[in-house]
């Protein structure tokens, strides 16, 4: 009996003490786990590539994957006056002929591709205490400003939107979805962007820069009318060594190239490292028969303005002529032949990287700080910004003075196609007026409520009741 | 039994008759089966002055679960039209009525007061230079002792001398020693606008000297910034005559400053500067 009793005691005994987390919750040896991961300045590192990674998104024909940036063209330029669908067929033409429902798979995608990114991103923050001190701010800057570029592309596309600036666990409803005001975003976004130039460098442009940072801040400050900031923040960037591409097809064709201030990196051949866009803006090249077509409208402003940009941004599609398209990116700057759709390479696993921010972009944006809202300028500092530009394009006639009208002209054919046009419009304060006619003339369905995208209905479904949809949708 | 079958049929017959006419009755009560309207229209809009006609506003319609709108402009218009534009007789303050309705005939009204008023074409600002006289009891409030608003920790506090002045009973004088230092930030100015600034300077006679005035973008912490910060500066090295003032305009442009600041610094022998001013250059 008394044996017994010692028998069960150290059974009793070596289950105490073996109940410990460690034999519940081991952690494996031969795989990586997310417990113990991102515990040195290697591991981090790989969490700031993985942020880069989901912007850059999957090259995939399933809307199930988050296709990141690379769908980005439909929610921006196929919602400008620039670009359609070329038959005007499911899903993508509800862009153009502003008719949005709120379960469109791209609305949702987009979304949720860059809800993406900012969970990357919280991630890299929630383990910077494990970084050396060194790199610490160096790993901080990059998330945060792939967070504030998230958040600046959400909030002017959808409006209010969930604010989540740490990592939130799958309970906690009221912060995935909650809306918060858009003051309140750009309050994120402002100081993430100041952190990130105040502690990158430069040097970089498939990752987060300084020059990068300022940029970027510079059209946040733009888009808030805080014209002095921005002006401060562009005279830093041009100061900074970038310079224009004297060839302006060099920008798109020659990668690396000195204009390129940040750009999302793209292997050719790679399917996990590749994009699908360049094939997809070419007549049943890619998954499509065709998107993001130049409009009559723009095909007509580039007649005006565009001098020698044109032939280097547009052509008559090959195969059907009465169709015009984009040249900008053109899948691994092959032209596709007599028929436009014949290559050596496979163009829907493109390597053509996508660039975010270049060089003509920060010098339009300077001129639109010197302008400061007002109707014209004459300033020499915003002339000589706004002569590079169309010296460039082959237009070197002195110009004496700058309308609004005038920059916006020529920021739609110099970053035509490379999804500025939308907020330009919206910046502008112009998107209603513009886009109003522009729908009356091709018999679209614009109305004011078009400016934002509806909240993905998916989304709602899953807050049960907490989010409400934008109006009109 | 024949007769009893006959009346049963007759019966039934006559009961279903009146049965099925009695379907016609009305069972429907009101509110039962039906649903609220749980998606009654809410109106909101906002308005956006054109940026080439002051009177031209562009509506924009926000309302939800709604199918048609009245508006009321507040001048006597009204309109239809989804997001409509209206253009105002005059200026004055408006107050624009939307009522918005769905198909079940329920409203909700949106109210906001547009005030029309022709944008003023930006002035540039006319910058005030404190004490730019040095003058006894010059600042705005009627004190100050003509250098309050030129301390710094560049260097000494500037003197005051009497004589010579260029006009009013003080000017600053600045030792030939050169450790006197006069300075003053936040001058409010228009970006991006062509400024002169205009002085008087005189030397001393007995040593080579120069006295240097300088204008730089927002302000500085320590004199090692002014190289980067300099707008414009000039070094007066006029020493014809210790007792006649030299006046000198020195133009610039603000660029991307909303303040500018003033240094004054002097080398080799003693200097005299007065009535420091700033003004836009007329367009």
């Amino acid at each position: 009996m008394k044996t017994i009793k010692y028998i069960a005691l150290a059974f009793l005994i070596g289950f105490t003490g073996a109940c410990e987390k460690d034999f519940l919750e081991p952690t494996p040896e031969s795989a990586i786990s997310s417990i113990e991961y991102f515990s040195n300045d290697d591991e981090i590192e790989t969490g700031v590539i993985g942020i880069y990674d989901a912007m850059q998104g999957i090259n995939s024909t399933s809307l199930n994957d988050n296709r990141g940036i690379q769908i980005e063209y439909y929610v921006t330029e196929m919602r400008s006056d620039n670009t359609r669908t070329k038959s005007q067929e499911g899903e993508a033409a509800q862009f153009e002929q502003y008719n949005v429902s709120s379960a469109n798979g791209l609305v949702q995608n987009y979304y949720r591709s860059f809800y993406n990114v900012i969970y990357r991103a919280n991630l890299v923050l929630d383990k910077l205490e494990n970084a050396s001190e060194a790199m610490a701010p160096q790993f901080e800057g990059e998330a945060k400003f792939a967070r504030a570029q998230a958040y600046f592309n959400l909030v002017r596309l959808y409006g209010d939107i969930p604010l989540i600036d740490r990592i939130i666990g799958p309970l906690e409803n009221d912060v995935a979805f909650t809306r918060v005001s858009t003051t309140e975003i750009y309050e994120l976004i402002v100081s993430d962007l100041e952190f990130a130039a105040d502690n990158l460098g430069n040097g970089e442009f498939y990752r987060a820069s300084r020059a990068a940072a300022q940029a970027l801040l510079a059209k946040v400050h733009l888009t808030l009318g805080n014209y002095t900031d921005a002006q401060v923040l562009c005279e830093s960037v041009l100061s900074s060594g970038f310079s224009l591409e004297p060839n302006f097809s060099d920008v798109f064709y020659n990668e690396g190239n000195n204009e390129v201030i940040f750009a999302i990196a793209y292997n050719p051949g790679v399917e996990t490292d590749s994009q699908d866009f360049s094939a997809e803006w070419l007549n049943g090249v890619g998954r499509t028969v065709g998107v993001n077509y130049v409009t009559d409208e723009a095909i007509a402003a580039f007649d005006e303005f565009g001098g020698d940009r044109t032939a280097l941004s547009i052509r008559t599609d090959p195969a059907q002529p009465t169709q015009t398209q984009v040249t900008k990116y053109l899948p691994n700057g092959e032209d596709g032949g007599a028929d436009g759709k014949t290559f050596s390479t496979d163009a829907t696993l493109s390597g053509n990287d996508w660039i975010v921010i270049r060089y003509a972009d920060v010098l339009l944006m300077h001129v639109e700080s010197i302008l400061a809202g007002g109707q014209e300028t004459s300033a020499a500092a915003a002339l000589a910004s706004f002569q590079q530009i169309r010296d460039r394009a082959g237009l070197t006639d002195p110009v004496t003075s700058i309308s609004k009208t005038d920059l916006l002209n020529e920021r739609r054919v110099e970053l035509a196609f490379e999804n500025h046009r939308l907020f330009d419009l919206l910046r502008f304060g112009v998107a209603q007026e513009v886009l109003s006619e522009f729908s009356n003339n091709n018999g679209y369905s614009f109305g004011a409520t078009d400016l934002l995208l509806p909240i993905p209905q998916s989304e709602i479904n899953l807050s049960k009741g907490l989010m409400n949809q934008n109006p009109g949708y | 039994m024949k007769t009893t079958k006959l009346l049963t049929a007759v019966l039934t017959l006559i009961g279903t008759i009146v049965l099925t006419s009695s379907c016609d009755f009305d069972y429907d009560l009101p509110e039962e089966g039906s649903i609220p309207d749980e998606t009654p229209p809410s109106a909101n809009f906002s308005a956006a002055q054109s940026d080439t006609d002051f009177l031209l506003y562009n509506f924009a319609n926000l309302s939800s679960s709604a199918t048609t709108y009245e508006w009321d402009f507040g001048d006597g218009n009204t309109s239809a039209e989804i997001d409509p534009s209206n253009t105002y007789p005059d200026e004055g303050t408006y107050t624009v009525n939307l009522t918005a309705s769905d198909a079940l005939g329920a409203t909700s009204t949106f109210t906001m007061d547009v005030t029309v008023v022709e944008p003023e074409v930006p002035e540039a600002i006319v910058p005030v230079v404190l004490e730019g006289d040095f003058e006894d009891n010059s600042l705005p409030d009627g004190s100050g002792d003509g250098r309050d608003s030129w301390r710094n920790d560049f260097g000494g506090v500037i003197q005051i001398t009497s004589s010579p002045v260029q006009s009013g009973d003080q000017a600053s004088k600045y030792p030939s020693d050169g450790d006197r230092v006069a300075y003053q930030e936040g001058i409010a100015v228009t970006p991006n606008t062509d400024y002169i600034i205009t002085y008087y300077y005189t030397l001393k006679t007995n040593n080579p000297g120069s006295v240097t005035l300088t204008v730089l973008g927002g302000g500085i912490t320590d004199l090692s910034e002014v190289e980067s910060k300099k707008l414009v500066d000039l070094v007066g090295m006029d020493q014809a005559d210790a007792d006649t003032y030299t006046k000198v305009d020195l133009s610039f442009n603000t660029g991307a400053n909303a303040t500018v600041a003033i240094l004054i610094t002097n080398e080799g022998e003693e200097a005299r500067v007065d009535n420091i001013s700033m003004a836009p250059v007329p367009e």
